[in-house]
């Protein structure tokens, strides 16, 4: 385990390291440079979080697998007769369960992550940290569940007869893709609700809605023809298009692709404004 | 070496903001705020260009009434809070002290919590890794380290929670007083830590409205009030300067109605003054008086023996005086809900001469609690005269006790000197040459 083992390798700032503090806030170059200094406290906060989702439960990590499958088998259930959906020879379930791994991370993650600046109002004004370590840190703790769900729906995609293609190499890049988004979002979230706690109720509706506005249980092509050129507007479609193509060899959407690596450019930069508006009264605020 | 600079620092917070903020969504979406919000009538100068610089093994203490602003500064220092105009230099590596045991969850256990308070305070995994056995050790949890926090006693988790923050080692350290709670043990370990990082070089910036405690631990010593830094200098002077402001109040200290005095739902603090039998309010006091320290406290549990205690200390911090109700009709036993007003009446000619302060208190035995301990409650000046009927008579230079009592004085004459004592020295002497 971590908590004894050899130094993770940290660079030691200088002793004669001059800090400036005035009104306008620490220089870029400076606030990047502090988040590689706090890399402890990044991983220790990710570990807490892990260690206390799972402490004192029977199943363990096995939790990370059944979120997933649990509604998978509800919508299996629920639409596989009713829809009929044309999945193009994928089985309906596994069709559903490869878009819901990639959702159940980022749902979780981002509500995770979204509560931590109002949940953390002690902390934050008790003592200084780079703050985005909260809300990214909760990110990196759903991603050992993202990877475990990842393998066990890999596992299932095999079984099935799908042999590993050279698009398997790219799941990687998918599921950074997914966390770079999942902490736009996050940081995102963590800001507004750390000034209006109406985002707090707001949120489980938005997380629903947004799911219901990725195709997970639904092939694109059910869409009604106005609204198929934007779904790729919303980022998790993308990812979610881009997950079944690399696992089941589909010809993948480039238009919507290019519409969702756009939107979630966007978002980046969305996410990195609100919070750069927030972050220096972040204690005087929250 | 300068550690610390401070230039013009002013801290401006907007009352009211909160509601404004939500009115006005797209106000805050919007690059630039409109201006009139910042110097309207709604705002409040929790510092007024505060300038001071400390140099590196200093231990600074930082003083004033509550609300005087001195957390605030300790906050713009540790970059909690951001200044609103001015401007900081620091050197080193800062460290802050605000709480302890922050980030501290009941079912990590303890190892995990060390690992994870330790990062919290800016501690890098290599360096928590090196200091882990001196912590365990300093906490003494030994075989519980591996126990959740939850399970622990609240002492045990106190000692856990302060042997993290007392290895960190930066250059600057910023503590709040929030260390000075807990226990006696718990203080004088916290006071002990400060004193030794103080000697390595290190300077310490303490924020304590505790007279007492910035005497013993800081040469020099800021003051305070209402935002703006009032003096600066050797501890000493600023002490005195504090008490001369009120920072206790002179002679008088009459607390607000309700939740806001100190105590609790057991006892409450509503006044404490010194007088004289007359019953006049003295702030100044002559040590050839008697004099009386009164408090005045609420009781609404009737079922806990209360212990009232007043004590007086020096300005160099020592107690002078300790005492409580023994020997009355009251002592150990419950109360009737009320008002009560004690008096401690000292003899006089008992205090030495010099600034004094009041702390009032009210604990109950069984189980040990502190309803209330208001420190520096009441700040008063005792003076003497010379001549007959002083205790210090007709020396007139200066007396570090803590109490000069008119003593019954006895003296005998024995008559002079005969020769019997020089033969019982001669004694030994011859032992030795044999």
């Amino acid at each position: 385990m971590i908590y004894d083992s050899a130094p993770l390798r940290v660079r030691q700032f200088s002793r004669d390291a001059l800090t400036v503090i005035d009104q306008s806030g620490a220089p870029l170059f400076r606030k990047i440079a502090e988040y590689r200094q706090y890399w402890t406290l990044f991983v220790f906060l990710a570990l807490r979080d892990i260690t206390l989702r799972y402490r004192q439960t029977l199943l363990g990590v096995l939790w990370a697998v059944l979120q997933p499958l649990l509604p998978m088998a509800i919508f299996t259930a629920v639409f596989a007769r009713v829809l009929r959906p044309s999945t193009g020879g994928v089985p309906y379930w596994l069709f559903v369960l490869a878009g819901m791994a990639p959702w159940t991370f980022f749902a979780s993650a981002i509500i995770m992550s979204g509560n931590t600046f109002a949940s953390n109002h002690g902390l934050l004004n008790k003592v200084y940290f780079p703050r985005a370590i909260l809300p990214g840190a909760a990110v990196a703790a759903c991603l050992l569940d993202y990877v475990v769900t990842g393998l066990f729906v890999l596992a299932l995609v095999s079984w099935r007869g799908y042999r590993p293609t050279l698009e398997w190499l790219l799941l990687p890049v998918i599921a950074l893709i997914t966390t770079a988004l999942a902490m736009s979002v996050g940081v995102a979230l963590a800001s507004l609700m750390a000034i209006y706690r109406d985002v707090k109720h707001v949120l489980p509706f938005l997380v629903q809605l947004w799911m219901f506005s990725t195709p997970i249980m639904y092939p694109i092509n059910l869409l009604p023809q106005p609204v198929r050129p934007f779904i790729g507007l919303n980022p998790m479609a993308g990812v979610v298009e881009a997950l079944r193509s690399c696992l089941f060899g589909t010809p993948p959407d480039w238009y919507l692709l290019a519409l969702s690596g756009l939107s979630t450019v966007l978002i980046g930069f969305a996410a990195a404004f609100l919070f750069h508006r927030l972050e220096a009264d972040l204690a005087e605020r929250v | 070496m300068k550690t610390i600079s401070v230039r013009g620092l002013t801290k401006e917070f907007k009352l009211g903001q909160q509601r404004r903020q939500y009115r006005m969504m797209h106000e805050w979406l919007t690059v630039r705020r409109p201006k009139q919000a910042a110097h309207g009538a709604g705002s409040f100068l929790a510092l007024d260009d505060v300038s001071f610089d400390a140099e590196s093994g200093e231990v600074i203490g930082l003083i004033g009434r509550n609300g005087a602003g001195k957390s605030t500064l300790l906050k713009i220092l540790a970059r909690i809070l951001r200044p609103t105009r001015g401007h900081i230099e620091l050197r080193g590596r800062v460290g802050s002290l605000l709480e302890v045991g922050s980030g501290f969850h009941g079912e990590l256990t303890g190892r995990e919590n060390i690992f994870l308070n330790a990062a919290i305070l800016g501690m890098h995994h290599g360096e928590i890794v090196r200091k882990l056995d001196e912590i365990v050790d300093f906490a003494g949890v030994g075989q519980h380290l591996d126990q959740p926090v939850k399970t622990y006693s609240s002492g045990m988790y106190m000692r856990l929670a302060f042997s993290v923050a007392a290895h960190i080692e930066p250059e600057i350290l910023l503590v709040d007083e929030v260390l000075a709670v807990g226990d006696a043990e718990f203080q004088k370990k916290c006071m002990q830590r400060i004193e030794q990082v103080g000697k390595h070089g290190q300077t310490v910036l303490f924020v304590s409205h505790n007279i007492q405690a910035v005497l013993r631990l800081c040469s020099r010593a800021l003051l305070i009030d209402q935002g703006r830094l009032m003096q600066a200098g050797p501890v000493h002077e600023v002490a005195a300067a504090y008490l001369s402001i009120g920072g206790a109040n002179q002679g008088e200290r009459i607390y607000p109605e309700g939740p806001y005095a100190p105590g609790d739902s057991v006892a409450r603090l509503r006044s404490v003054r010194v007088r004289s039998r007359s019953g006049e309010t003295l702030a100044t006091v002559d040590l050839g008086q008697e004099l009386g320290i009164e408090m005045e406290f609420e009781v609404q549990d009737t079922t806990l023996p209360l212990f009232p205690v007043l004590s007086v200390q020096n300005e160099w911090g020592t107690e002078a005086l300790w005492a409580t109700d023994a020997g009355t009709e009251w002592h150990g036993r419950t109360r009737p809900a009320g008002r009560y007003r004690v008096i401690a009446w000292i003899p006089p000619n008992f205090l030495a001469s010099g600034a004094m302060t009041v702390t009032a208190a009210v604990y109950s035995l069984t189980p040990r609690v502190e309803h209330f301990r208001e420190v520096d409650a009441l700040g008063f000046q005792t003076i003497d005269t010379l001549g007959d009927g002083t205790a210090r008579g007709d020396f007139t230079g200066y007396i570090g006790a803590a109490t000069r009592p008119k003593l019954e004085w006895t003296v005998d004459y024995e008559g002079r000197v005969t020769s019997a004592s020089p033969s019982r020295m001669s004694a030994p002497r011859s032992d030795h040459a044999v």
